[in-house]
């Protein structure tokens, strides 16, 4: 059914990818274009039930929309929201803040992620267990592991019992209220718990990796370190880089664990991008400013898409 | 984070050995790190359960001490709540619908994406991080105006399609690399024989790439299961919530009911756990299935 | 934009084929919805009133059922449904069904809140109701929530702090329950002395450190009308002389008003700023000889008269009903007292505020005397209806940053100084 599209146009891949066969032009440059409508359905769902409340985001974002004039028509105020959101100085902190725990996240989540899925792509009940604690951390609500973490940080906590316990610090360390840690807590607790999802990906993307693949080289003597860098990091490098999207787009959206945790706290010194723009919309019930802060994080975010999509074509072109 | 120092010893392993890489090797640095990671996820889960089985009273004065009388209360509470297996089947319902029809439209285009190279695919890809990054919170309002609509408010019906729009992306670009993985001889070679395209996704893509397949269900699955601010929302009765919001009933502005909470926490997550074991052994036959030549 | 709905083209086909074909897979993999009770939208019955709240506590939810119990035996055929929605969600979700024209007919939400569901169109004006109701001069102003001349809800009860002790450890130092600061100060000394934790309170940074904070503020002479930087500071250096001195831990700072009582209640701190609300968990899980005496704050101290006020949904269906189901429950003498037998919420009705159950127990007495002495309108009036929840947050973070101890006095009062200004011209 797509002929008349593709036959028209020659796959410019094809052309530009000497190595492959030209045996059957015409029909390859069909079969990859027709490809493009098994993602049709997505398309049209996506049009439907995301693609409008995006366009929605972006119309609060330039309207002056609260709590009185939700359901009334929006009145168009231009880059007011962006402006007031700015001025009220919260958002530079919430800026740098967001960076510093993206930052965190997103290493910690795809380092400990794959370590967590190379140590466990044995077959031990060992590793079956620690996998299946993994996983259910990650299927508790933020509310449940947030809650558990501010317990074990607290005060008269777990972890600080063992801190003056073994008599690491003679007081109890301000892992949640002082400014210098809050941030850096939350940050790490968020990322224990994306740890789980990265090594459920990654370890899947390892045992896909050929056994021979590995014999070979052992043969050639390599030891585990080399198997590692040489074959099973190059192998997972396709899904490295879409967890680090995942993983970046998580951190960057995520707040609840900063909404159990802290609130934001000491005074704005956990405040993210994403948690500020919720406090806008759902505290001050700021529509327009909430919107404009989310749209604000939806740009910088699209930075990365169009780094992400253009890495991927160009690595693929090679490969 | 150190992964493995390399070791002398890398040469012990026997290249006699059918499958060497899932024996045991470097035991003395991989397996402490093996229970590095346990302790790093099975203390707090210790602590969720400790709790749970704590007075309310005890909760905060033996925070971090093993001395309290055990008791079952929060359980036998949680248990009798009127509507707890209403709840529960409610939420078996939604994240299954949801993992079947977001797997149904994700996996095509991701295999669409993963296997044309054009312009458009940039623009999807795109899109899809940008549709991945929207809060969830700035769906609530416009989708609640369309179910209103189309009378889908009060429906699971409702909640499935909020939640599978939301995880479409996620999904898509979970399974693009799996497909990626398949080496396109495969289909080429099948295509000359004269399959059809469907033919071939069905009868070769699928099952090489259905270690990717399995784990993004499993993915949806929990993330469905767990998902509660469109349950809260989309469902106007209170019969019709599904466990996650019956969780979020244990917080409230006037009391944390902390060994309900936990014990709500560990009963909601055991489907979880008996849906992985299952999908832990097809990720493990996942192996030598995808050696297929 | 395309996807423009209105109510009369409300269908249930589908337009668009990707969209159906979603939607029967859907359909067809799951089932229908079991049940349906006590969904705003559908519900034509008249007979039946939908009740939404937020109340998960046992003894609270136990008040609804009781209301529920008592309405519907007062009116034969009438059922009650109580919807419990999480307090997080209540707004929004209130909000959002506005825009779809749903919504229940009886809505009970924290007072605090009312200007904002009125501004957001999610209650009715229930001005004549009101004007005709014959006990209304039972009611003190401050629990009426008014807008721009309109009356939207009321509160059947209020909710305010006081200061719970623990007598155990007063008797041990050898102090009385304080009735001035200086009081608080030197006995906070002597039981820090003694090894003690001195009092818990919530430092959040948003409404509920706003709430705790203000007594402590006002009683060193700050207040809306007229935002001084002085009295602020003064009052930010007492704070932070209770962090430095360890009577006040800088860990409340993460605490919502809930984990400040258990920790007192658990039998190490002497004081805790909170609620009556919490005389049930007190009761079930303090092993200890304790009291409650009113906040120590002064003349000019003030106690913010909480509470949840109870309106019309701006949608109900039968908004004479649901106002019966008011009248006869919470606004009733009746209702009232069920209220305070089960949770020991202070009636709002003078006559009911007045019954020997208040006077009698010692410590309702003192939350009663409190709320005489220095209770105040929640949120301030000075505030405008659109800034209350800004204000709200401004102080808390404040509020937080001082106890957190990111700030010096001097700054914090300036920043909130500057913070107020633009809210309070509005």
């Amino acid at each position: 059914m797509s002929a008349d599209l593709t036959a028209a146009r020659p796959s410019r891949r094809l052309s530009a990818s000497p190595g492959h066969t030209r045996r059957f032009p015409r029909r390859r440059s069909l079969s990859r274009r027709g490809k493009l409508l098994f993602a049709l359905p997505a398309g049209v769902f996506l049009l439907i039930f995301s693609f409008f409340p995006l366009a929605q985001l972006g119309r609060m974002s330039v309207s002056d929309v609260s709590a009185r004039t939700l359901n009334s028509p929006w009145e168009f105020v231009g880059a007011d929201n962006f402006v007031g959101s700015a001025t009220q100085g919260s958002l530079v902190p919430a800026f740098g803040n967001t960076v510093v725990f993206v930052l965190i996240v997103t290493v910690i989540g795809l380092i400990g992620g794959l370590a967590a899925a190379i140590l466990l792509s044995t077959s031990t009940w060992l590793s079956a267990f620690v996998l299946g604690l993994m996983v259910f951390i990650w299927a508790l609500p933020p509310v449940v592991n947030g809650s558990v973490w501010k317990f074990l940080l607290g005060d008269a906590g777990l972890i600080n019992s063992i801190i003056t316990g073994i008599g690491l610090s003679p007081t109890a360390v301000p892992f949640l209220y002082d400014e210098r840690f809050a941030l850096l807590s939350v940050a790490i607790v968020n990322s224990w718990a994306v740890v789980p999802f990265n090594a459920l990906v990654f370890r899947a993307a390892i045992l896909g990796i050929p056994g021979e693949t590995f014999e070979a080289a052992r043969i050639d003597g390599a030891n585990r370190w080399q198997e590692i860098w040489h074959m099973i990091v190059p192998a997972v490098r396709p899904t490295t880089l879409v967890l680090a999207v995942l993983t970046i787009v998580y951190a960057f959206r995520s707040f609840d664990f900063i909404f159990v945790m802290t609130y934001g706290g000491p005074g704005v010194a956990t405040n993210t991008l994403p948690f500020l723009s919720y406090l806008q919309a759902f505290v001050r019930f700021d529509f327009g400013m909430g919107a404009a802060t989310a749209v604000i994080s939806v740009l910088l975010v699209l930075v990365l898409a169009v780094i992400y999509a253009r890495s991927v074509r160009s690595e693929e072109a090679h490969s | 984070m150190s992964i493995v120092i390399p070791r002398a010893d890398a040469t012990a392993s026997a290249p006699s050995s059918p499958q060497p890489r899932r024996k045991k090797r470097f035991e003395p640095v991989a397996g402490p790190l093996r229970v590095v990671l346990l302790l790093i996820y099975a203390v707090p889960i210790l602590f969720i359960v400790l709790t749970s089985l704590k007075q309310p009273g005890d909760v905060i004065s033996s925070q971090s001490s093993f001395l309290f009388t055990p008791t079952l209360d929060a359980y036998t509470n949680v248990l009798s709540t009127s509507g707890l297996f209403v709840a529960m089947q409610q939420s078996l319902v939604i994240a299954a619908g949801t993992t079947a029809l977001t797997l149904l439209v994700a996996i095509p285009a991701g295999y669409g994406l993963a296997r044309v190279d054009s312009r458009i695919t940039t623009i999807g890809l795109g899109l899809l991080i940008v549709l991945q990054m929207v809060p969830q919170t700035a769906n609530v309002i416009p989708l609640y105006q369309i179910f209103g609509a189309w009378g889908l408010l009060d429906q699971n019906a409702g909640v499935i399609i909020a939640d599978t729009a939301l995880l479409i992306p996620f999904a898509t670009l979970l399974l693009r690399p799996f497909f990626r993985a398949v080496p396109e001889a495969l289909e080429e070679a099948a295509s000359i024989d004269g399959a059809s395209i469907p033919r071939t996704f069905w009868s070769i893509m699928l099952p090489i790439a259905r270690n990717g397949v399995a784990t993004t269900g499993t993915l949806v699955f929990l993330l469905s299961w767990g998902e509660f601010l469109y349950a809260v929302n989309f469902f106007l009765s209170p019969g019709n919530y599904p466990l996650s919001a019956l969780l979020a009933q244990q917080v409230s502005a006037f009391g944390i009911n902390w060994p309900g909470l936990m014990a709500l926490g560990v009963i909601t997550s055991i489907p979880i756990l008996i849906l992985f074991t299952f999908t832990y052994r097809l990720l493990r036959e996942g192996l030598t299935l995808g050696a297929v030549k | 934009m395309a996807l423009k709905f209105s109510r009369s083209r409300r269908t249930r086909s589908l337009p668009l084929i990707g969209g159906a074909i979603a939607v029967s897979a859907a359909l067809a993999l799951t089932g229908c919805t079991p049940s349906s009770s006590g969904g705003a939208g559908d519900n034509g019955d008249s007979d039946t009133i939908t009740v939404w709240h937020y109340f998960s506590d046992e003894n609270q939810v136990k008040v609804m059922t009781d209301y529920k119990d008592l309405f519907e035996k007062n009116n034969d055929g009438v059922t009650v449904d109580n919807v419990f929605v999480p307090y997080d969600q209540l707004n929004s979700k209130l909000i959002s069904a506005v825009g779809s024209k749903t919504g229940p007919d009886v809505v009970v939400f924290n007072g605090a809140d009312a200007s904002t569901l009125a501004l957001g169109g999610a209650l009715a004006p229930i001005t004549d109701q009101w004007d005709g109701f014959d006990d209304k001069s039972e009611f003190p102003e401050s629990v009426v929530h008014s807008l721009e001349g309109d009356v939207y809800a009321a509160q059947g009860y209020v909710n305010l702090l006081g200061l719970w002790y623990n007598k155990d450890i007063l008797d041990e130092a050898g102090v009385q329950p304080p009735t001035t600061m200086d009081e608080l100060n030197s006995a906070l000394d002597a039981v820090t002395a003694a090894g003690k934790g001195g009092i818990t309170l919530s430092g959040l940074p948003q409404s509920q450190g706003e709430w705790q904070a203000y007594p402590w503020l006002s009683s060193f002479g700050f207040n809306y009308d007229d935002p001084q930087a002085a009295p602020l500071e003064e009052a930010f250096a007492a704070i932070q002389d209770w962090t430095a001195s360890g009577a006040l831990t800088r860990e409340s700072v993460t605490w919502d008003q809930t984990v400040p009582f258990q920790t007192w209640a658990a039998g190490n701190v002497a004081f805790a700023e909170n609620g009556n609300w919490q005389i049930g968990t007190a009761r079930s899980d303090a092993k200890f000889n304790y009291g409650v005496v009113p906040l120590p704050v002064g003349e000019d101290g003030q106690v913010y008269l909480g509470g949840e006020g109870q309106g019309i949904g701006a949608f109900s269906k039968n908004p004479e009903l649901a106002w019966k189901y008011l009248e006869e429950t919470y606004f009733s003498a009746e209702g009232q007292a069920i209220a305070l037998k089960d949770v020991g919420s202070i009636p709002s009705r003078g006559d009911a505020a007045s019954a020997p159950e208040v006077t009698d127990d010692p410590i309702l007495k003192a939350f009663a005397q409190s709320l005489a002495d220095n209770g105040a309108n929640y949120p301030a009036p000075a505030v405008p209806a659109e800034a209350v929840a800004d204000q709200q947050l401004a102080v808390g973070q404040v509020w937080s940053a001082v106890i957190g101890g990111q700030m010096t006095p001097k700054d914090a009062a300036a920043k909130l100084i500057a913070d107020l200004e633009p809210l309070l011209a509005k």
